[in-house]
């Protein structure tokens, strides 16, 4: 290279400024739109680099492969109950007639390049993706960062999971298959359980008697379109509260009420996440290539006279399913109408008093704690233990119900009298919540009880006096454990005036 | 004076708007009857096949050999009536009885069922699957397992229960190169996944009965099973013909026995259950043990 051609270059770049072809571009659109402000907060949004709060994050990216996979999949997938007569590459349906649905869903995993593995991931991500709403409320939750003022965020969450539960469901009934169709049957019969407006809510919202043909275009529309879009309206105001709330933290190192400690978006937290994405991405990616889920060909297309044993919901529903299994079969006639107990109380009135009392748990709080203050820090679940235990038992009331939607499986697996398993699972899930509930709160208080829980141990120095007699020396805590003031990195107040980034840590405080 | 009171003041009036609210309903009372949906009575000797275009007699007129393009219907030899008896007397009599006729037990009749007119196909299918002779005599249900006669042996105590009272149904030998698996697909989805489940795993059914998988298990005994119903599974006779028999035993010996099954792991055919398990610990596990690797711990 010459002389004069490097003297080019170098002043080629000082006429593009300090920070580049990037900076330049960016000021010509701060220049023109005004995104220096808005950019420099949230670049500067800081991220607690606690691994629990990574939790919401495998949700959010689960929901970007379910888009990605579901756009895809729409493509190839016809919503017609129409019936048409299945010659595809599936031997043994060859000849059935089948509905338009389940004959493109075959076809998606038998003749579709790369369908079957879409299928595949679209599914498994929606497990992942409600049961990371779950671990993530739960996290939520126990450390009660759904106080003041984070209410709002608690009921937009809550609604996300009962929105994902219900899409997942839509999204399961779609290749009306043998399974998924006995799904729709006792969704629809837990509808016409419903007192007094059950049978016209059933015929409104199924648009008419089951089986019809308006239901798989409605679930349809539901599924991909409208559903989807609530979900994302929320998610996008869900994150809005949670940058204009900014993040709660667990107490120590230098963390108080009035700041946030943790990496700034950029450059930390950004490379940081798109990682996760990617990691989220690959597991569920392994997951469809390398393990079956729902293989619709072999259940057949959905017929009403035609049932198979052995059928669950998936997971998210389990709890609801296994409500049903286990209730009595209250049921009597009275008044011209059979008045299903059996059906109303496990699936529509006990899933409405847990919704509901989740909703308005941070104001039930309020009310029992007569705490009517702002909490950014985090509490540790065992200093709290009431709101522990409650949320304990709940939770193992739920998984109880969860196992009891396998009663079957449990007896065939084990080799165990079905009838027994049955009894068994109506004792436990009984029993189990209320034994739940006092011996969390006493682990709680224990643990409480433990000196310098949570901090790690030093080594205690024993030495042997002269007179013989041993005596133990506790060594003084981590430097780390001790609670002292973090230096903040200054905050700019201009991109211009930017002095460098201090190299050793990208830690910072700002103000709220 | 209070709130109480006030509220008692107005408990007349919320009993009078309740029951006016309420009335309506009275119009339905008595409407309501239960129909009596019996099913009819089966006979315990009406298992032969309707549809045969092959009939086969003996001298003294017995049909000894039925069926058509689909299933042949045997009966066994009645040269291997001396074995049979021998061999009954040695491995069945002991709860059965010398003469096949059943012993109550404790008390109970049925226990040790009269086993005269039951059939050849019957008798073949509890010997040739293991079933019987039972090795735990306690238990609800005689579970398949390494049968413990051959089956020419068992062929010849059918031979023998027959001699007692020639009835049907004979030992079938299904012909599948005639059958159509689709239609077989078709046909198990309606009459035997209820129990068998769709992917044929078999699965808990009530008070420690079992309906069993129905993997490796060969053509014959599909098509006897199917037609005799052992224990709690129905007999079918008239509903399926011969034809749509073979089907579902080609669907059975072939497609449940090697399914066309791409996507990966089976997971062990328990469905949702499994996927539910794989996708919360596995898949979820992983992320959150990646949460905690990349995470802050403190």
């Amino acid at each position: 290279m010459s002389d004069a051609a490097a003297t080019n270059k170098r002043a080629q770049r000082q006429a593009q400024g300090r920070y580049g072809m990037i900076g330049k571009t960016l000021n010509e659109l701060d220049d023109r739109l005004g995104i220096a402000k808005g950019g420099r907060t949230f670049m500067d949004k800081i991220f607690p680099d606690h691994w629990s709060f990574m939790l919401g994050e495998i949700a959010l990216y689960s929901f970007v492969i379910i888009m990605v996979t579901g756009v895809f999949l729409t493509f190839y997938f016809i919503p017609s109950s129409a019936l048409v007569t299945y010659h595809g590459s599936y031997l043994p349906l060859d000849g059935q007639k089948v509905t338009q649905a389940f004959s493109s869903t075959v076809n998606i995993s038998f003749a579709v390049r790369g369908g079957l593995l879409m299928r595949q991931m679209h599914h498994w991500s929606c497990d992942i993706f409600v049961g990371a709403i779950v671990v993530h409320m739960a996290r939520v939750f126990f450390t009660g960062a759904f106080r003041k003022p984070r209410e709002l965020n608690w009921t937009i969450g809550l609604t996300l999971l009962i929105l994902a539960i219900g899409n997942g469901f839509f999204g399961y009934s779609l290749p009306d298959d043998l399974v998924s169709g006995t799904g729709i049957r006792i969704a629809y019969s837990i509808m016409e359980s419903i007192p007094f407006v059950g049978t016209y809510m059933a015929f409104f919202i199924f648009g008419g008697n089951f089986p019809g043909t308006s239901t798989i275009p409605r679930f349809f529309i539901l599924h991909v379109l409208i559903l989807p879009l609530v979900i994302l309206g929320l998610l996008g105001a869900h994150l809005f509260l949670l940058v204009r709330q900014k993040h709660t933290q667990f107490p120590g190192r230098g963390r108080t009420e009035k700041n946030v400690v943790g990496s700034p978006m950029f450059p930390v937290f950004m490379a940081k996440t798109t990682g996760f994405l990617f990691i989220v991405s690959g597991i569920t990616a392994l997951l469809g290539a390398f393990a079956q889920v729902n293989p619709i060909w072999q259940f057949g297309p959905y017929d009403a006279a035609r049932i198979s044993y052995a059928v669950q919901p998936d997971w998210y529903m389990g709890f609801l399913d296994g409500a049903l299994r286990i209730f009595p079969s209250w049921s009597f006639m009275a008044f011209g109408h059979t008045i299903p107990l059996e059906v109303t109380i496990p699936a529509v009135i006990f899933p409405g008093i847990i919704f509901n009392i989740a909703y308005l748990w941070p104001m039930l709080e309020r009310k029992f704690t007569k705490d009517n203050e702002i909490h950014h820090l985090l509490d540790r679940p065992s200093d709290r233990p009431k709101r522990t235990a409650a949320g304990v038992t709940v939770l193992v009331m739920l998984s109880m119900l969860h196992i009891a939607s396998s009663t079957d499986v449990i007896a065939n697996f084990f080799h165990l009298s079905l009838n027994a398993v049955l009894w068994g699972m109506r004792i436990l899930t009984v029993i189990l919540p209320i034994v739940a509930y006092p011996l969390t709160y006493k682990l709680c208080k224990e643990l409480q009880g433990v000196r310098g829980a949570g901090k790690r141990k030093t080594p205690n120095i024993v030495s042997r006096t002269a007179e013989g007699a041993y005596v133990a020396t506790p060594t003084p805590a981590y430097g780390e454990d001790v609670g002292h003031e973090l230096e903040a990195t200054p905050v700019p107040a201009y991109i211009e005036s930017e002095p460098e980034e201090p190299l050793e840590s990208g830690v910072r405080t700002v103000d709220r | 004076m209070g709130v109480t009171s006030t509220l008692l003041r107005r408990v007349p009036l919320l009993l009078a708007a309740g029951l006016v609210a309420s009335a309506p309903l009275l119009l339905f009372v008595g409407s309501a009857n239960a129909n009596n949906l019996n099913p009819p009575p089966t006979t315990r000797k009406n298992a032969g096949t309707p549809n045969s275009t092959i009939v086969v007699k003996n001298k003294a007129g017995v049909v000894i050999k039925y069926g058509n393009k689909y299933i042949t219907y045997k009966a066994p030899s009645s040269k291997l009536d001396t074995l049979g008896r021998a061999l009954f007397l040695e491995n069945c009599a002991s709860c059965h009885g010398t003469e096949a006729d059943g012993v109550p037990a404790n008390g109970t009749s049925g226990a040790y069922p009269d086993l005269v007119g039951l059939g050849p196909a019957t008798i073949d299918f509890w010997i040739d699957s293991g079933r019987m002779p039972a090795k735990d005599l306690a238990a609800v249900e005689a579970p398949r397992r390494v049968p413990a006669l051959t089956p020419a042996q068992a062929v010849a105590i059918a031979a023998w229960v027959n001699s007692l009272s020639a009835s049907y149904p004979d030992i079938p030998t299904p012909h599948l190169k005639n059958a159509n698996v689709a239609e077989g697909a078709a046909l198990y989805a309606l009459n035997c996944a209820a129990c068998h489940t769709i992917e044929g795993d078999g699965d808990a059914l009530a008070e420690s009965t079992f309906s069993p998988s129905l993997r490796h298990i060969p053509a014959f005994q599909v098509v006897e099973a199917i037609r005799t119903g052992p224990a709690n599974m129905p007999r079918f006779t008239g509903n399926l013909s011969d034809q749509q028999v073979s089907d579902i035993t080609k669907y059975v010996t072939t497609e449940i026995e090697h399914p066309n099954n791409p996507g990966g792991l089976g997971l062990g055919g328990l469905g949702p259950v499994a996927e539910g398990f794989v996708g919360l610990l596995i898949g979820l596990g992983l992320l959150m043990l990646i949460c905690y690797w990349i995470g802050d711990r403190s």
